[in-house]
């Protein structure tokens, strides 16, 4: 176990950056998380730090000592691949015993410390069967054992659910969340599911385009995103599209004057409002309250979403609990629609950030 | 009802089954079987000089070759040939498979081939390369003379060396592209599974890639040791006249000697010392590998 | 900090160096014919006296040479139409139907792949001799002869490649089809045949191509003076090498290569071989 520091570590390959100038430290026993849009970079800065990507620039020290050009098998670190990436031709107990024969510790440690990291993860009976004898998720656990039973500086996780059913997915996650814990793993972890990276994470990290936007707490990405890209990707927040009228006030495309904080911001800009903090209805007491009607109702099960037209070009989406006790609003309903100044994030630029990704990676 | 026209349904499509299929196998079944079992009769024929073959059901072709020093030193010879050659695919083989297996961009496409163009333009031209390269006045001898390396030509042509020479470029394509196959069908990340769990490089391919591409490096030695065996034009073009191996032999025995039972029954010896050689590499290979 | 230049680094290099070496040695022996059919003088030393063009026109005065070429193709093509025509439906029947003795009939439509050439040629000739006995129909040194036993080495080929290609055909298309209303040939003709058809392609032009070069079966079966191309190059061989020779094989190393360009665009060779 020790600490991991990147340094501008950047990846080329041609005229394009995979990874550009990523700096990170991750403490002793810490759980980061990288997050992003796929092709964003997160696997290639995973695998720089096992080992298998050669950076173009930058430096990686683990445990105080640079790694950069060392060979995977060199760096003490446990990966888990997606694809588990399980011997086929050994057993589960050959698997886990493979980085110890390795190591060239003797026959009993090998084998007290495999039985461990078997146990560690719940299957002592399996250790004669073949990886394809096992199911998805065991099979998962082997790799996690694997990965474990050499004691790794550094845990390197590639997006280690994304082949389980969504059921187990929940499990397994907080089953490695605790082995974490308990053995103290400083541990990198590539998600592309943001419910999973808030759940299982000391930290965040979250890029885009090879590089990092924001590094913080799941609080901190929340309620502070750094930009607007951030603003879209984690969690959700309707985009308004507008100018910084004056310090104190935002005007949409659709001519809504609207109280907010502008942080210095001036000319083009958007204005990013979560759906749960606006509210439906008598909205008295708040800064911004504006009629609008109803064009879309999703029934969700414990919250409700509205989308609510408040002018020709613009529309929010207004998330409320389920309490059972008002009436559903339905499409064409008159509403108000509230919500105090600081719930509304001003960013310069325009548009969807999120949005325009996802659309620019369908064309690709 | 349903069940009726199902069951209608699969008779249907078992009688469309023989009719696809049923050209085909008998062409080939005629085509091959009975030009075999036509053949090992003959090989049980007599050969009278003069009077060409007469009808017999005896041993002594079998007999013949198995007693004459000179035959046997002829199949010896052919299972050395065949051995060396084999092995030196091998060990030439692998490396090329592997990089061709893990090269994913567009040159890709071009290196195979390149690999399969020589394996398509048959084994007297790829000779023919081998006799510019041999003779006595060919590139190598006048390159080693022309910088003083050695005073004499070298006797390269017609010998054993020039033969298994000719027959590895032969027999290496096959080789390759069979490892290359299987290779590709090894995922990548096991092997950094591997390097990760601190296997350095030749220690990841004695316990991970050679266990998993065993298949097709038994394939592949199979596939050049039936070659090799079987090799005619190159031993004729670069083993001379004198460099007897069985395939000529064969020929020879039955075209220009027009000996056909003793022909037959050399065929017959060449392709079951193959078959029996191929089945104990088989075995071996898998009670050590268990596939 | 710079990359050092440790083991690691030197085993790729050395694995690559490997790889391109072995490369080189299968493509020596082609370029060695190339390069002396380019030489001014008759006999292949070294160095060459200078370059010439002219030996591609000697060719043309090699009846052997010539003829061997036109039968070779002839007897290509038509091997290729036949061995095509027996072995579609063949693989169509042995990819997508279950049927008892699937395997064994698969094993039997490869296995003249694995029977050596010379074993293959003595038995087809005694074959041809005892059907020649028993009709009285000259078929041994025969073109038809020659074609009914290329037939044999296409049929593997063109089965090999075509349930390659039907291996990665999802049935359940056929199955949107017929229930978009297309009756049974309109699915094959509209549906499957597009799909199968680089199969098709890529067995069509290896088995032409491996029919176009055979030499050790065709040798037992041609006649008197009538030769393929092979088997003309291999005696001229025997007799002597010159550049006349040479560039008889830079037109098949040429018209192989172009064979194989063209296929690659319907097919990429890396995926079928
Ligand atoms: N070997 C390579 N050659 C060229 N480009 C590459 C290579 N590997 C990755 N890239 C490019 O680098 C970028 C980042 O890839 P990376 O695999 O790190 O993304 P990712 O964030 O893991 O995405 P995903 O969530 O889809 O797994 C992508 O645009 C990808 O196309
Ligand atoms: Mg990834």
């Amino acid at each position: 176990m020790a600490q991991l520091e990147l340094r501008d570590l950047s990846k080329r390959y041609g005229e394009h950056y995979a990874v550009r100038s990523v700096s990170l430290d991750v403490a002793d026993g810490e759980f980061l998380v990288l997050l992003g849009p796929s092709g964003c970079g997160k696997t290639t800065t995973l695998r720089m730090i096992a080992g298998f990507v050669e950076p173009s620039g930058g430096s990686a020290r683990i445990g105080g000592v640079d790694v950069t050009y060392l060979p995977p098998w060199r760096r003490n670190t446990g990966m888990v691949f997606q694809s588990y990436a399980l011997f086929p031709h050994m057993t589960v107990a050959e698997n886990v015993a493979f980085g110890l024969e390795m190591r060239k510790l003797d026959k009993s440690e090998t084998a007290a410390r495999s039985a461990e990291a078997l146990r560690l993860v719940r299957l002592e009976g399996y250790s004669e069967r073949l990886p394809r004898q096992l199911s998805g998720g065991q099979q998962q656990r082997v790799a996690l054992a694997r990965a474990l039973a050499i004691r790794p500086d550094v845990l390197l996780l590639d997006e280690p659910l994304s082949n389980l059913d969504a059921k187990l997915r929940e499990e397994v996650r907080i089953e490695i969340r605790e082995l974490q814990r308990q053995l103290g793993l400083t541990t990198v972890m590539v998600t592309h599911d943001q419910e999973e990276a808030l759940t299982v994470a000391d930290r965040l990290v979250v890029m885009a385009d090879g590089e990092i936007r924001q590094i913080g707490s799941q609080r901190d990405l929340y309620e502070r995103p750094a930009d607007r890209f951030v603003a879209g990707f984690v969690g959700r927040s309707t985009f308004l599209d507008g100018h910084v009228a004056a310090p104190d006030a935002f005007e949409t495309a659709g001519g809504l004057r609207l109280a907010s904080l502008t942080q210095g911001i001036s000319g083009p800009a958007s204005l990013a409002l979560r759906p749960e903090r606006l509210t439906l209805g008598p909205t008295n007491a708040l800064d911004n309250r504006l009629p609008g009607r109803v064009e879309f109702v999703s029934y969700l099960g414990a919250v409700l979403e509205l989308h609510v037209r408040l002018s020709p070009a613009d529309r929010v989406v207004v998330q409320m609990p389920n309490r059972g006790d008002a009436a559903v609003p339905k499409v064409g309903d008159a509403v108000e629609v509230g919500w105090p100044r600081e719930a509304g994030l001003v960013f310069a630029g325009q548009g969807n950030p999120a949005i325009e990704r996802e659309n620019q990676n369908v064309e690709a | 009802m349903r069940s009726v026209a199902a069951v209608e349904g699969r008779s249907n499509q078992r009688f469309g089954a023989a009719g696809l299929v049923g050209p085909a196998t008998i062409y080939v079944a005629i085509g091959i079987l009975v030009p075999l079992a036509i053949l090992f009769r003959y090989s049980l024929n007599q050969f009278v000089p003069g009077r060409f073959m007469v009808d017999a059901l005896t041993l002594e072709n079998y007999v013949k070759f198995f007693t004459d020093a000179y035959y046997t030193g002829v199949l010896w010879r052919t299972v050395r040939v065949a051995f060396a050659t084999t092995a030196i695919c091998l060990l030439m083989g692998f490396p090329l498979a592997y990089v061709l297996a893990r090269t994913r961009t567009r040159r890709k496409n071009l290196l195979i081939m390149l690999v399969v163009l020589p394996l398509f333009v048959g084994n007297a031209v790829r000779a023919a390369g081998w006799m510019v390269a041999f003779g006595n006045r060919g590139l190598l001898n006048a390159s080693l003379m022309g910088t003083g390396a050695i005073p004499q030509p070298l006797e390269i042509m017609f010998t054993e060396t020039a033969v298994i020479i000719g027959i590895t470029a032969v027999n290496l394509p096959f080789m390759v592209l069979t490892l290359q196959s299987v290779i590709e069908g090894i995922d990548r990340s096991v092997e950094e599974a591997a390097f990760s769990l601190g296997a350095n490089p030749w220690r990841m391919a004695r316990r991970v890639l050679f266990p998993l591409a065993m298949p097709g490096i038994l394939a592949g030695t199979i596939l050049t040791f039936i070659l090799a065996m079987n090799a005619y034009a190159t031993p004729v073009l670069l083993g001379g006249p004198r460099f007897q191996m069985m395939g000529p032999l064969v020929y020879s025995q039955f075209v220009q000697q027009n000996n056909w039972p003793f022909g037959g029954a050399i065929a017959f010896i060449l392709m079951i010392a193959t078959l029996i050689l191929t089945a104990a590499a088989n075995l071996m290979v898998q009670r050590r590998y268990r596939i | 900090m710079r990359r050092p230049l440790d083991a690691s680094r030197l085993g790729r290099w050395a694995l690559d160096g490997v790889a391109a070496l072995s490369l080189g040695f299968i493509l020596l022996p082609l370029a060695l014919v190339i390069w002396l059919a380019f030489f001014r003088q008759e006999i292949p030393s070294f160095p060459p006296e200078g370059y010439s063009l002219r030996w591609f026109g000697a060719v043309f005065n090699h009846r052997s040479f010539v003829g061997g070429f036109l039968l070779s193709l002839q007897v290509g093509v038509a091997a290729t139409a036949v061995g095509l025509a027996l072995a579609v439906p063949a693989s169509l029947a042995i990819a997508r139907r279950r049927f008892r003795g699937r395997a064994p009939v698969n094993t039997l439509l490869l296995m003249p792949l694995v029977v050596p050439g010379v074993v293959l040629g003595t038995s087809i000739y005694v074959f041809q001799i005892e059907s020649e006995i028993a009709t009285g129909w000259p078929l041994l040194g025969s073109t038809y002869g020659l074609v009914a036993a290329h037939v044999l080495i296409v049929i593997p080929w063109a089965v090999r490649l075509v349930t390659a290609s039907l291996a990665g055909f999802d049935p359940t298309v056929e199955e949107a089809a017929k229930n978009l209303g297309a009756g049974p040939w309109t699915t094959f003709r509209r549906v499957t045949l597009p799909a199968i058809r680089p199969g098709i392609v890529a067995g069509a032009m290896f088995g032409f191509v491996m029919s176009f070069g055979n030499l050790e079966m065709s040798l037992f079966l041609v006649g008197a003076g009538r030769t393929t191309l092979p088997i003309a190059i291999l005696q001229y061989l025997e007799w002597k090498i010159d550049p006349t020779v040479a560039a008889a094989s830079v037109m098949q190393i040429a018209l192989i290569g172009a064979a194989m360009l063209v296929t690659d665009r319907y097919v990429k060779i890396s995926q079928v071989v």
